[in-house]
């Protein structure tokens, strides 16, 4: 049996069952589509995409899907190719069970919102557009993919339009990936104009690139995935729904940008500058996010800030020419980020609409599989041995300790590591453990099976996801396997070190005493002083700087001074002089005319 | 400057030799007892199992042992743990 064409046919379907709900209503009159029937084709879609990896883990099968070609100009021909490799083909099973777990809790959350299937229809776009950005290859169908993704990320982000802050962080979404996406747009040129191809099979080797594509692609992938630099998006984005930010926020659409990364890895593989200012740059965001999350107060930007923290880690193993074991980390933290985001939507609906976690408290005995999920989830982030974050925080460290690179890289990611466990455990303690701080009355409930078997799912693949993947795909690259005990147990040492701390505070709290502001902590609760101070500067420059431009450059120098007005400042100099040579008297005249009689007759003789 | 420099001075020195005292080998040492490594996969097995370049080294035997123990036991991944540990051990010794 031709193995090939039934994995390009199962893929092709995959995405034709995902784009029914979008098509058929469409031609025909009486067609509705619902939540549920939505719910369901996604399903459908995820049960038809394990038959292409079991495919591809049993026979090693890979496969290029060329769909039609765009002739745009005689010598530059734009192919509409889809590439099911080992990425596309792993990531499109795991993606659409995360989408149907999210879609089912989501007809729980949204329940009362009267547009509730035109949710549905955004999340669905999203879905598609980021399946095409994953199976593209052919960067100009992955910029379909990017662009589709970003537009329903504002959209999705902004749906409850009526609030203001809504509005303000779906724009800042746009705004800052649109930043990102002229550094993609930059690596598409120089593509263009150098190799003539777009395709991701004739990228050139890394020793013929010089390095701005290469900055261009790390640019675009820092706007995407919430970088420092171009990261406060991420955290706005918490304004739209629960359900939108465990999709696109934390599994599928940030992943993007590292994925872009992972894709064009041949480009950067050995240059040095790129693979340095990766590795540095995922250092620092790192931190940043991790030290950020310590004082928020609010659950989901707690969660936020941890996935824009795990996005820096995913930076950091791209910078240690390691993207196999990036897209390991990608796919073990979809679930166990979109399992956190569905827990805190589940506790933040029961304690109606409820988001600070001051006012959270004792939970565990009221939603006891919500807790104990998130409990779950919160041991996977912090990479306990054997969840599913185990397999691939512990080896991106491991690498890191045993690499030739940067020890400042080094030294932020443990730290951040151990941060991550300290704002773990905080949101454990506060949220779960404790007295109970919140109002008497409120709808709690989880008895609904549209909350909790997408949350027990997503929690059963938390656990074994990491273990199931590391046992049938064996790592392209040898992983470090010489180290003394001590680098080897350094993750968990240091995971250790971030739970006892964040113990010992929280014992602290419950001593009530007030805490002093200290200069660290007013770091941390005011995200890095980052937002003030380039959101009003960079504007207020950018628009001043346009204005100078013009109305002085242009309207001023070049129609006044250089210009028109100009010439006639110049006449006017020259026609005074010339203005005292006609007083108007006879006898002026007449000396002139004896005066030119005088030269003509001296220069005749 | 890297995480080998802390290890040079805080550890034993059989992983790392102390900077200030770099050994230095003659390059022939114990050149007639050496001989030079061989192939056991041959490079055709290598290219017909698909195996990805960066892996065709000298431990691609066990490799392609491995993938053929994987593709037999399917469904099952708990059935190849002998032969992944000898291509671990492989590359250990690498």
């Amino acid at each position: 049996m031709d193995l090939s064409l039934t994995l390009n046919t199962l893929m092709l379907l995959t995405l034709a069952t995902l784009s029914t709900p979008i098509l058929f209503p469409l031609l025909s009159n009486n067609l509705k589509n619902t939540p549920s029937t939505i719910t369901n084709t996604v399903k459908t879609s995820f049960l038809i995409s394990l038959v292409p990896m079991t495919i591809y883990i049993y026979s090693g099968t890979e496969s290029l899907i060329f769909l039609w070609e765009w002739k745009y100009i005689m010598n530059f021909k734009i192919p509409i190719s889809l590439k099911m490799d080992f990425y596309s083909l792993t990531f499109f099973p795991i993606a659409l069970f995360v989408s149907w777990s999210i879609l089912q809790f989501a007809t729980w959350y949204m329940a009362s919102d009267p547009y509730i299937t035109k949710f549905f229809t955004y999340l669905l776009f999203f879905l598609i557009a980021m399946l095409i950005l994953i199976t593209a290859n052919n960067l100009f169908v992955l910029f379909i993919g990017w662009e589709g993704v970003g537009i329903m990320s504002f959209l999705l982000i902004s749906w409850w339009h009526g609030r203001a802050e809504a509005n303000t962080a779906a724009l800042q979404a746009v705004l800052y990936n649109r930043v990102g996406d002229i550094g993609l747009i930059l690596c598409m040129a120089w593509l263009a104009s150098a190799t003539n191809t777009w395709e991701i099979q004739q990228l050139p080797s890394p020793s013929q690139t010089p390095t701005l594509p290469l900055l261009g692609l790390i640019l675009a992938a820092t706007g995407k995935s919430a970088q420092f630099g171009l990261h406060p998006w991420l955290p706005a984005a918490m304004e739209g729904p629960t359900p939108v930010s465990a999709l696109l926020h934390s599994s599928t659409m940030v992943v993007a940008g590292v994925f872009l990364l992972i894709r064009t890895h041949p480009l950067l593989n050995n240059n040095q500058t790129a693979l340095s200012l990766c590795l540095c740059l995922g250092a620092l965001s790192t931190l940043f996010a991790a030290t950020c999350a310590l004082t928020q107060n609010d659950i989901k930007k707690i969660i936020a800030f941890s996935t824009s923290s795990q996005l820096g880690l995913m930076m950091v193993t791209i910078g240690l020419n390691l993207p196999e074991l990036a897209f390991l980390h990608i796919s073990t933290h979809a679930f166990f980020k979109a399992m956190l985001f569905l827990c805190s939507g589940s506790i933040i609906h029961s304690l109606n609409g409820e988001q600070d976690i001051r006012k959270m408290g004792g939970l565990q005995k009221m939603l006891p599989t919500t807790t104990a999920c998130l409990t779950i989830g919160n041991l996977a982030l912090m990479g306990i041995p054997f969840l599913a974050g185990f397999y691939s925080k512990d080896q991106i460290i491991e690498c890191l300790n045993t690499s030739y690179l940067n020890t400042w890289a080094l030294i932020l990611t443990l730290l951040a590591t151990s941060f991550t466990a300290v704002y773990t455990i905080r949101m454990t303690t506060l949220v779960q453990t404790g007295f109970v701080r919140i109002p008497p009355l409120t709808p709690m409930n989880e008895n609904n099976p549209a909350v909790t078997s997408p949350i027990t799912r997503l929690a059963l693949g938390s656990i074994l996801a990491g273990f199931l993947i590391t046992s049938y795909i064996t790592p392209v690259k040898t992983p470090p396997t010489t180290m003394p005990l001590s680098i080897k147990m350094t993750a968990l040492v240091v995971t250790a070190l971030g739970i006892a701390l964040a113990l010992e505070i929280s014992k602290m709290t419950q001593t009530l005493i007030l805490t002093k502001q200290t200069p660290f902590s007013n770091f941390s609760t005011s995200l890095g002083y980052f937002n003030p101070l380039t959101h009003r500067p960079s504007m207020t420059n950018l628009l001043s700087g346009g204005q100078n431009i013009a109305s002085h450059l242009i309207d001023l120098s070049w129609y006044k001074m250089l210009g028109p007005e100009g010439l006639a400042h110049l006449q006017r100099a020259a026609s005074k002089t010339a203005t005292t040579l006609h007083p108007g008297l006879t006898k002026a005249y007449l000396g002139s005319f004896a005066l030119s009689i005088i030269i003509i007759l001296m220069s005749m003789y | 400057m890297g995480a080998h420099l802390g290890r040079r001075y805080l550890w034993d020195a059989e992983a790392e030799p102390d900077p200030l005292h770099m050994p230095s080998f003659p390059a022939h040492l114990g050149m007639p007892a050496r001989q030079p490594r061989v192939m056991v996969a041959s490079s055709s097995q290598l290219s017909d199992a698909r195996v990805p370049l960066e892996q065709r080294d000298f431990c691609g035997h066990h490799l392609l042992r491995l993938l053929r123990c994987q593709r037999d036991n399917f469904p099952v991944p708990w059935g190849c743990h002998a032969l992944r540990h000898a291509w671990d051990s492989c590359q250990h010794e690498e």
